[in-house]
């Protein structure tokens, strides 16, 4: 307690609450000083601020004060005491539960803590987000804008045939169309969107007879001055070898018209053929199937096994 | 298959129910379990949750066999081969959908941890959706924790026994307990899709420190500020012990389930209202240490008084020791007795193991033919820890193993034969025999609680702590 009031002593707003205090305290004050006059020297008073300048022996004498005095001054010191302690003291003591807004997690970290991966795997996820260097991101738009400029080259040097004039390297027009036409080609497809389809037969068979008279004469003009060229293409008619596709559910032998299936001498044959063909007959065995019914030879042999 | 031809494992009472039919179908053993609830006059036989639970075991399996006697109190149980959600066996689009009743009062842990435990021996993924109206993803007065905490501290653990690839836990939809303490509607979706052939040998002898907390608290259908109030409270306790403590928040609405009544046959009512905390610690070497702590039913509980008693229940379930929180100790004891035949260690507090859960999952280990456990005091750690000491039983995934054998023919047959004949690898002395194992543990390292000695003592007849 003693400790206390000397801290307090130092401060100068305690003598201002003596001061302060209702009259009839005062002039018991007065009393005292008078009578603490009287026995010691006088005291010189001038003014309740001068205090703070005092000496400790004063202060002390001033505790003394206090010890005597009424109930009702003591507890104004308990109350100043209080005030005091609370100005100089800024700590609180409730930071424990205190949650920072930095504190809180992002809505990343968030999602991806309740989302349903199991834990151990959230540790990596939740530090791996780091922002990309600005370096990094100015590569990546120099790169892209390398690209570009390779592509737009590329179409030029393909389509510049399409240009009468070099200056508009963005096609208007028929151009543009060609230029399109010319694109998809290169990206597959397989006939130019321009090719015509329907036409004459007269006007085809010319075309046809153009293309054959022009490549044979590049090839006889290669022959003449010793060039090898390419072997000619081979143009196969259709390739189902004169056997037309049949549906499905077709009938694999005889002929099917008017709702009964025809067998000739042949199909009967050739049914009976197979079967004992597959019983392990001699046959010449040459194929197995369909053709094998013209193997006449076999099929006799066969009979002639059976008896 | 051989197993067919051995009589049942004969087996009393409703206690360790569940674990009991999930080593079955492991280990391929049929069960007989009788008396369950016999003595009650009013609910005798099987729960409606256990019910529950061997339909679930049902599909995921392929030809098991359940015979349950008129009274529901005589359970025979014939396993089949664990499928996991393939195409044709009830699974849709590669996901079983189960469904549980309303009259279910346990949480969905309840299935969702043996599930978990069957999935890395099955023979496909794993995808089951949970649904129906008796799904509570929020912990439960019966004990169970919350969904959240089987994600956050029951799932990472598999990825020390090599099984970490592919586990997903969504939940599609929150729902604390109903009114009654029965029924919700909550919809999780558990996505296991990590087999292995044998769970890896585990070595966990360092708890090490706590290094980060993490939680997830929930309002189902009531104020969000209600989970302010539980994190501050939360954080208010735990912030000074570990500043790294974040606790994530989460607000649902109520589920609504059908309610049809005379006048309106599509009716329907929100269920399943409150609010709960599960919160885990982490330790530096990855031991997790969960609590969780949910709203009663009835209400009346200030979301204070939950926020303190989870973070004073997480606290607790540290100091308890070792590196196993005791509701993941039964999945962390089964994973080891499943893994190749090698010693594998774990260091458990005292308390933890002196469980009687714990107790009764060591009794039926050894009665399907595990070798028993060898304990011994942890060397200089004055908290009390003891080191268990469990050979695996190699048995594994059969269903992997004949994949194994026939793309791989280099390997020895005998290398994938059962192991129910061979002796354990381990040292006599290390292994105690189960059987009596309590006592000549309690010569090692006397328990603290007599209690507890004394219910283990007492042959399989004690009232078990946690239902």
């Amino acid at each position: 307690m003693i400790v206390k009031r000397k801290r307090e002593t130092t401060v100068a707003s305690k003598p201002k609450t003596k001061e302060d205090s209702p009259p009839p305290v005062d002039n018991a004050q007065d009393v005292f000083r008078r009578l603490f006059e009287a026995q010691f020297e006088p005291l010189d008073l001038p003014a309740p601020t001068a205090k703070s300048t005092n000496s400790n022996e004063e202060e002390d004498e001033d505790e003394d004060d206090d010890s005597d005095m009424s109930g009702s001054e003591g507890d104004w010191d308990e109350m100043s005491d209080i005030s005091d302690e609370s100005n100089q003291v800024e700590v609180v003591e409730h930071t424990g539960a205190y949650m920072a807004p930095e504190d809180r997690m992002d809505k990343k970290t968030w999602k991806a803590f309740m989302s349903g991966k199991v834990l151990s795997d959230l540790d990596k996820p939740s530090t791996e987000p780091e922002p990309t260097s600005k370096k990094e991101e100015e590569e990546d738009a120099h790169d892209s804008a390398n690209l570009k400029h390779d592509l737009a080259l590329q179409r030029l040097l393909k389509e510049s045939h399409l240009l009468d004039s070099a200056d508009d390297l963005a096609p208007t027009g028929k151009n543009r169309l060609k230029a399109l036409d010319l694109r998809m080609q290169s990206l597959g497809a397989k006939t130019s969107l321009y090719a015509q389809n329907k036409m004459p037969t007269a006007h085809r068979r010319g075309i046809k007879a153009k293309a054959e008279s022009k490549e044979g004469r590049r090839r006889q003009e290669a022959k003449e001055n010793g060039i090898i060229l390419e072997k000619p293409t081979k143009v196969h008619k259709s390739s189902n070898n004169g056997r037309r596709e049949r549906g499905v559910s077709g009938a694999s032998v005889g002929k099917f018209s008017g709702g009964t299936l025809n067998l000739n001498k042949d199909d009967i044959a050739r049914v009976q053929a197979s079967g004992r063909r597959m019983m392990g007959g001699r046959g010449k065995g040459k194929t197995r199937g369909g053709r094998g019914g013209r193997g006449g030879g076999g099929r006799g042999g066969g009979r002639g096994d059976k008896r | 298959m051989a197993t067919t031809s051995q009589p049942p494992l004969r087996f009393t009472s409703h206690h360790n129910l569940v674990y009991r039919l999930v080593l079955s179908t492991l280990t391929g053993r049929t069960v007989h379990i009788s008396q369950i609830r016999s003595s009650s006059p009013t609910n005798p036989g099987l729960a409606p949750h256990e019910i529950s639970f061997l339909r679930l075991l049902d599909a995921v399996t392929n030809g098991s066999q359940m015979e349950i006697s008129y009274t529901g109190t005589v359970l025979v149980y014939k396993p089949g081969l664990i499928t996991g959600s393939m195409a044709g066996t009830g699974a849709s689009g590669g996901m079983i959908t189960y469904e549980i009743p309303s009259n279910c009062n346990r949480g969905l842990s309840y299935f969702l941890i043996p599930l978990c435990l069957l999935a890395p021996f099955a023979k496909a993924p794993m995808k089951v959706l949970f649904t129906g109206p008796g799904v509570i993803t929020s912990s439960t007065q019966t004990g169970d924790m919350s969904v959240d905490s089987v994600r956050t501290a029951i799932l990472p653990l598999y990825k020390q026994f090599g099984i970490w690839n592919n586990l997903e836990l969504r939940i599609l939809r929150r729902s604390n307990t109903g009114p009654t303490g029965r029924g919700g509607g909550g919809e999780v979706q558990l996505v296991f899709g990590h087999q292995v052939r044998l769970p890896k040998t585990l070595h966990l002898m360092n708890a090490g420190r706590i290094k980060r907390i993490r939680g997830v608290v929930y309002s189902v259908g009531v104020s969000g500020s209600n989970n302010a109030r539980m994190i501050e409270t939360a954080r208010g306790i735990l912030n000074p012990l570990s500043p790294d403590t974040y606790i994530f928040s989460d607000v649902a609405s109520a589920p609504l389930v059908s309610a049809p009544d005379k006048t309106n046959p599509q009716a329907k009512k929100k269920i399943g209202l409150g609010f709960g905390l599960s919160l885990v610690a982490e330790s530096s070497t990855g031991c997790l240490f969960s609590a969780d702590v949910a709203s009663p039913p009835s209400g009346g509980q200030a979301p204070e008084d939950v926020g303190k008693q989870c973070a004073f229940q997480l606290l607790e379930t540290v100091s308890k020791g070792g590196c196993v929180a005791p509701a993941a100790a039964t999945t962390m004891f089964t994973l080891m007795t499943m893994g190749s035949e090698d010693v594998g260690r774990l260091q458990v507090g005292r308390d933890v193991i002196a469980d009687p859960n714990v107790i009764q999952l060591a009794r039926d280990l050894s009665k399907f033919g595990a070798p028993g456990w060898g304990i011994r005091d942890a060397p200089d750690n004055g908290d009390g820890d003891v080191i268990v000491s469990i050979v695996g039983r190699g048995i594994g995934n059969s269903t992997i193993t004949l994949k194994t054998v026939l793309a791989n023919p280099e390997v020895s047959p005998q290398q994938f034969t059962p192991s129910q004949q061979k002796e354990p690898r381990g040292s006599p002395s290390d292994a105690v025999d189960v059987a009596g194992f309590w006592p000549s543990a309690q010569r090692q390292c006397t328990p603290r609680n007599p209690d507890v000695l004394r219910l283990s003592n007492m042959n399989s007849t004690y009232r078990s702590t946690a239902t």
